[in-house]
């Protein structure tokens, strides 16, 4: 009796450990892919150091008026200080011939580690003139604003953002 | 007793070795690192227009009338009016014309010749017509040499181009340019009404015309010209309110034209079909619906393979489906969805679609569907794809016989 118990625990044994192992092998050859799942990131953008966060309520409330404003927060999420970080918003129309895009720059003088600034942008969203060379479509219908906000510093650290506004 | 503490033991080994080895094999190698959302499909396709789709325009700005260079490695369009080409490959982007010129239609003569057809923006209210003009690649100075003023409509055959001019609505004329683009043949004996779209044969030695007859509202009249004879003759003319969209094309199977009831819209979700594919022998005769297409399809535009067997459709299945890309084999009767998206909006003008030279793919205008709240994205507005209307390239495969 106590050698059958035996042999039945030493199978039983033998089992779990070859399929832990095994279990242990597929772990260790999945763990690499999940460490390269990082987000694609634009030319300039240089990675996680700077950050620009967006009020979406604010966006939406934007008008095609004069005198609109903005608030954004920059956000350093790396280990040192960063100090003049420009932050740039061009305001620019889908319309590719409308050459009065607009162009509006503040800067954060210093940023600790881990820190955020808020920065506010008055600018003009007036409507511009309709195209003159916007060719006949059976579906005209009116150009979207389009907001570019980028975030740098002199070493080299960037963000950015492209809001298009809806028409 | 010794063999109760031994057997206990072992037991205890058993539980403890199985209990490390469940634990091992469900814990995660490394803690999990929360991943951010990807940014928009910046250099990459929206795989809304199937696999192997292949973007070749990026960023704001209203595209249009998208042609390729007879190699196949550049293709033109217009953007907001100007006209622009780039190689296929890369994002060299070249302008033709200035944003002070307005561009309805650009095609290639030959691999070094660009031919716009529009006009100056009008002033003082007055409307002016449209001319054809001609530039060269590899010149430094950016210039447009005038063709021929008043012309209504251009289509590329193998060797030039063809097309229609004439100022009043009783009668149009044909010629033709060969390298260079210049007129290489005036063809003198007229069509009588305004030639509204043209297109050429697959052996270059026809062209089907819609004309809109004189004293009609509509381009309702479809007339074939040979071009060896120089003669005409009007093949059939839709009734009533009846009116041809776009460009007919001519196939091995016959004459294909988009038609249907003046001032409808194909973007009309309404309950009955607006505009439908229609086929007419080459003798003439009665159009029909075009055979193999579904009775509720709403066609918006048609454009024939360089090898005249096949046409690309763009339209919906039915008023309340989705706009796709179709390509019908006229012989065998086979429509074939080539894109099955949901939430692209394709491009339905007349001039949005273009074969590539080896008619293995199709160039469309798409971007997605709109929204109705501000949409952030991680990349710059040159790189955006489907924000905007762009140029894609979609593969369809070569003649299946």
């Amino acid at each position: 009796m106590r050698d059958v118990v035996f042999w039945l625990s030493g199978a039983a044994l033998a089992f779990l450990v070859t399929a832990g192992a095994f279990l242990l092998l597929a772990n260790l050859a999945t763990a690499p892919s999940e460490k390269s799942l990082n987000p694609d990131r634009a030319p300039g953008d240089s990675g996680h150091t700077l950050d620009l966060q967006l009020d979406r309520e604010r966006l939406a409330s934007l008008e095609p008026l004069p005198d609109q404003s903005l608030d954004l927060a920059v956000e350093n999420e790396g280990g040192e200080q960063l100090s003049h970080v420009n932050v740039t918003l061009i305001v620019s129309s889908e319309n590719t011939t409308l050459s009065d895009s607009r162009y509006y720059r503040q800067t954060v003088e210093t940023l600790p580690a881990g820190g955020t600034a808020n920065v506010r942008f008055e600018f003009d969203l007036g409507a511009p003139e309709q195209p003159v060379a916007r060719p006949p479509a059976p579906t005209l219908e009116p150009s979207r604003e389009i907001l570019e906000l980028r975030a740098t510093t002199p070493e080299g650290n960037s963000t950015i953002r492209t809001v298009i506004l809806p028409p | 007793m010794l063999f109760r503490v031994g057997s206990a033991t072992r037991l205890a080994f058993v539980v403890l070795s199985a209990t490390a080895v469940f634990t091992a094999g469900c814990a995660h190698a490394d803690e999990e690192v929360p991943i951010e959302p990807l940014v928009p499909a910046a250099g990459r396709v929206d795989p809304g227009l199937g696999p192997g789709t292949r973007a070749l325009s990026s960023g704001p700005g209203y595209k249009g009338s998208p042609s390729w260079s007879p190699g196949g490695d550049r293709i033109a369009f217009t953007v907001d009016g100007y006209v622009v080409d780039k190689p296929t490959s890369s994002g060299d982007l070249r302008r033709w014309t200035t944003t002070d010129f307005i561009a309805e239609d650009t095609e290639w003569e030959s691999d070094d010749t660009l031919m716009i057809l529009g006009a100056a923006p009008p002033s003082g209210g007055k409307e002016i017509s449209s001319s054809l003009y001609r530039t060269r690649a590899g010149e430094d100075k950016l210039e447009l040499e005038s063709v021929e003023k008043e012309v209504s409509a251009i289509g590329p055959d193998r060797e030039g181009l063809i097309f229609a001019f004439g100022g009043g609505p009783h009668e149009s004329r044909l010629a033709l340019t060969r390298g260079g683009g210049k007129i290489n043949r005036l063809y003198t004996r007229p069509i009588r009404g305004h030639v509204a779209a043209l297109s050429v044969s697959p052996d270059d030695e026809e062209a089907v015309l819609a004309v809109r007859p004189p004293g009609d509202r509509e381009t309702s009249g479809l007339h074939e010209f040979d071009l060896r004879k120089g003669k005409g003759r009007e093949i059939t003319r839709l009734d009533g309110n009846q009116e041809i969209l776009g460009t007919p094309q001519w196939t091995e199977q016959g004459l294909y034209f988009v038609a249907g009831m003046r001032g409808g819209s194909v973007d009309s979700d309404g309950s009955e079909p607006l505009y439908e594919i229609y086929r007419v022998p080459e003798e003439g005769g009665a159009p029909e619906p075009a055979p193999g297409v579904g009775e509720d399809f709403v066609a918006a535009s048609i454009r024939v393979s360089p090898d005249g067997k096949r046409l690309a459709v763009i339209g919906r299945l039915d008023p309340k489906s989705p706009t796709n890309l179709y390509v019908l084999d006229p012989l065998v009767e086979d429509f074939t969805a080539v894109t099955t998206n949901e939430d692209m909006e394709i491009k339905t003008g007349p001039d949005d679609l273009a074969w590539s030279p080896g008619g293995k793919s199709v160039a469309v205008i798409a971007r997605g569907t709109l929204s109705t709240e501000p949409e952030v994205r991680a990349d710059p507005a040159d790189r955006l794809l489907r924000d905007f209307y762009n140029l894609y390239e979609i593969p369809v495969g070569g003649t299946p016989r």
